[in-house]
């Protein structure tokens, strides 16, 4: 059996469905037991004093790109029909910033504010809302924006196509750099429990 | 956070040390796809093509798609722009190179068409070589399907059975049938029939913009 699953019609529109209500049942339930539905917690990592969610970005792409390489490896993935969403540089360089002005500044982003919100935490629903609003409102300005969200296309733009190296070095160099981060990440959090930069952080 | 006491460090070491150990082995292995090879049976080749077992009409294939068949795949090999404007309903679009490393279902029935019939038939190789036992390609390529089902000439003197089987057909897949009067033409005229000199990449282009047009 070949995956992806659906892509190769094993199941069909329905079936895809309810998968896709548990997958994000799961994927809500251990985002809030890694207490991602804590904006306090997610802001800690603007300063520096807990970056569990740098950490566990790292975890969920590095997991999954050696999945995905090796289960191709082996012949149970085509790749081919893995969805790559396209490339937009400057359009997403704005869209990237917008993000994280309202990621530090409301504690939370779109998926962890649902799972905030599942809890019942009214900033989850706050932020849900604004999500809402966003989507309202960059709807409505299409027509004058379109021109400049459809620039600097790229299509399907990976990066091993982006720096010429093969699959297999990128997926090495990000296994790397992920590890680099964590240690990175550890060393900036004992940082953080010190006393005296406790104090600093607190005048 | 480091305080966390549900943190187990021995078990994210074995983690990080199955990471790296996946990421170095990445390294080596280079591409995530393993080269493909298949081998083929000359003789048994030879006698499925010139037993002409190897190709089927656009009106099998146009039965085909419309009876459901089990396992079927229609596989488009032609540029992508070319498939976006006009292609077989429920054809796949595949670039000839991913013939050779798309995953297969050996159980499958996999038909191939290109424009005209030669990169089809390249394509019908690969899969014979990759061990795909159901392997047809559509000879006279799309021109063929545009012919034979978009818009079939049948002449007036067809048996009423047969013109009815065509037209059913035709109108299954939205396309039109003409009666050409027997006096000017005998039979239904084909590129495959050696007496007409295949039809020209603009005549295929008209075609297939009045089918979209009349799809509107």
């Amino acid at each position: 059996m070949m995956a992806p699953l659906y892509e190769f019609g094993r199941f069909g529109d329905g079936t895809g469905l309810v998968i896709a209500v548990l997958l994000g049942i799961a994927f809500g339930w251990f985002l809030e037991q890694g207490g991602m539905g804590n904006a306090r917690k997610l802001a800690g990592q603007f300063y520096f004093t807990d970056l569990s969610v740098l950490k566990l970005m790292f975890t969920a792409i590095v997991t999954a790109m050696l999945g995905l390489f090796w289960l191709s490896w082996a012949g149970l993935l085509d790749l081919s029909r893995v969805y790559v969403p396209e490339t937009f540089i400057a359009p997403q360089l704005v869209g990237g910033l917008v993000f994280g002005v309202g990621f530090a500044t409301g504690g939370l982003c779109p998926g962890t504010s649902c799972v905030a919100a599942a809890t019942g935490r009214k900033d989850g629903l706050a932020l849900i809302a604004g999500m809402f609003a966003g989507v309202f409102v960059f709807g409505e300005a299409f027509p004058a924006i379109g021109h400049f969200a459809d620039s600097t296309a790229r299509g399907a733009w990976t990066l091993p196509q982006a720096v010429g190296l093969s699959y297999g070095t990128v997926v090495g160099v990000m296994v790397a750099v992920a590890l680099g981060a964590f240690a990175g990440a550890e060393w900036l959090e004992r940082r953080a429990e010190r006393p005296a930069h406790r104090m600093k952080i607190a005048a | 956070m480091i305080t966390d006491a549900r943190r187990r460090p021995g078990i994210e070491r074995a983690f990080a040390v199955a990471a790296v150990v996946g990421g170095v082995l990445a390294v080596i292995a280079g591409s995530p796809t393993r080269p493909t090879r298949g081998s083929v049976d000359v003789t048994e080749l030879a006698r499925i093509v010139e037993h002409e077992e190897d190709h089927v009409t656009a009106t099998e294939l146009a039965k085909w798609i419309r009876d459901d068949k089990r396992g079927l795949r229609v596989l488009d090999i032609r540029a992508d722009s070319e498939f976006d404007d006009f292609h077989i309903p429920g054809a796949t679009r595949v670039p000839l190179a991913e013939i050779a490393r798309m995953p297969l279902d050996s159980a499958g029935t996999y038909v191939l068409y290109s424009e005209g019939g030669t990169h089809a038939a390249q394509g019908w190789f690969l899969l014979r070589a990759r061990g795909v036992k159901n392997v047809f390609f559509l000879r006279g390529g799309l021109y063929e399907w545009l012919e034979q089902v978009m818009n079939p000439r049948v002449a007036s003197t067809t048996p009423q059975a047969e013109r009815d089987s065509i037209r059913a057909i035709t109108l299954w897949f939205g396309g039109k049938m003409t009666v050409v009067d027997s006096t000017t033409t005998t039979t239904t005229p084909s590129a495959l029939d050696g007496e007409l000199s295949a039809p020209h990449k603009s005549d295929a282009r008209e075609t297939i913009r009045k089918i979209r047009r009349r799809a509107c």
